[in-house]
């Protein structure tokens, strides 16, 4: 794996363009996706941005019987086939970080597949708490 | 690489390559109802229906269900002569007398110019089409709860015996597959019934979310080696708590290199 998607939390300052960025580029018919990442507070004005880890041993991907998520092995990201989903929620209850979501607008699984390979949030964030660097 | 020709445009295509995949990532409109990619093809709705010819044929030609027909070297196929259109026409003409509720047929016969069937409309016909989706999507994740019963006109897709299903997990797997939408579910104060079966939802511990079903999430640990507490909290208490943990190591990492 070439590059790595890295979160550096003591530079997010929770202003939430990343998740306005990830809204926009899945933008679908006109309508924005759900974003897939949320900077959530911990603390007074300390915030961690929380998005797909990614997992080596991803507990989505071992839940979907389909086969509608796999690992792109360029980009290193697990990517959702949704001409494969059956929108049976196994990988959303199934995600120990609740990073698989469900997309209310367009009624459809959604997870981070990092842009395929260029996220649009680590372009936006004005503080670099969001890189897309080579490791 | 296998080359072929489609609509009289030279197209690259994967070794053992159904057609439809083909034709569909050429952006060529070709109605298909039984067709979905997590299942195996069966070719029972018979609309992906295509004219596929040789060189070499003297001029014949043959129609084939293009979700069944893997890719050949030197083929030629066209998706919307006049044969074929006529044969789809014939195809969605009957769809349209056996469900004429059917919203989805309704628009694929609009595309193909038929608004009222000339056929007899079957009497109180639904919206079943008989196109297996639902039966192989269960196979494909090892349940088998439901099948086709009975034979001829009277045949149905039903849980065997009539009776509630044992092996059903209540995933929604059928339901959201049915392309024609006539598998009835509902959730309800907690509680899913789909084929007769009532099921109870997992209640998240923290803000009380329902998710999944308890017999689907009961059959994830067991099939697919998932850690039970993966399902006590929705996914939006997850990334809380996952916020919390995360903050507590990025506090303890300052604390540190101060």
């Amino acid at each position: 794996m070439k590059y790595r998607f890295v979160i550096d939390p003591v530079l997010c300052t929770g202003c939430r363009t990343c998740e306005l960025a990830c809204a926009f580029s899945h933008a679908k018919n006109l309508k924005q996706g759900r974003s897939r990442i949320y900077p959530l507070s911990h603390a007074q004005d300390k915030y961690v941005p929380i998005t797909c880890l990614q997992c080596d041993d991803a507990a989505c991907v071992k839940s979907c019987f389909f086969n509608a998520l796999r690992r792109n092995e360029i980009t290193g990201a697990i990517e959702l086939d949704l001409n494969r989903c059956v929108k049976c929620m196994a990988c959303v209850a199934a995600c120990p970080f609740g990073c698989a979501l469900f997309d209310d607008i367009h009624n459809e699984v959604v997870k981070c597949d990092l842009c395929k390979g260029d996220p649009a949030c680590a372009h936006f964030c004005p503080t670099k708490a969001l890189k897309y660097t080579k490791l | 690489m296998v080359t072929i020709q489609i609509n009289g445009k030279l197209v690259q295509a994967e070794k053992g390559e159904m057609l439809i995949a083909v034709i569909r990532r050429q952006r060529i409109d070709i109605p298909a109802l039984c067709h979905h990619d997590a299942v195996e093809p069966c070719g029972s709705c018979r609309l992906c229906m295509v004219e596929i010819t040789k060189k070499d044929w003297d001029g014949w030609s043959k129609f084939v269900t293009s979700c069944l027909y893997p890719v050949e070297p030197d083929l030629i196929v066209s998706t919307h002569s006049p044969r074929v259109v006529e044969l789809r026409k014939t195809i969605l003409d009957l769809y349209l007398a056996r469900s004429p509720k059917s919203e989805i047929i309704q628009r694929m016969a609009a595309e193909y110019g038929i608004t009222q069937t000339s056929y007899q409309e079957v009497p109180d016909g639904d919206n079943c089409i008989m196109c297996y989706a639902c039966t192989r999507v269960c196979e494909e994740l090892g349940c088998n709860a439901i099948s086709a019963v009975q034979r001829g006109h009277k045949k149905i897709i039903a849980p065997p015996l009539g009776e509630p299903p044992v092996d059903c997990v209540g995933c929604l797997s059928c339901a959201n597959i049915c392309p024609t939408h006539f598998i009835e579910w509902n959730d309800d104060n907690g509680k899913r019934t789909i084929w007769g079966k009532q099921f109870e939802l997992v209640s998240c511990k923290i803000c009380g979310k329902k998710t999944i079903t308890r017999d689907f999430a009961e059959y994830l640990v067991r099939k697919r080696n998932i850690p039970a507490n993966y399902f006590e909290i929705c996914d939006d208490c997850k990334r809380t708590e996952l916020t919390k943990s995360m903050g507590k190591i990025v506090i303890a990492a300052q604390e540190i290199s101060k």
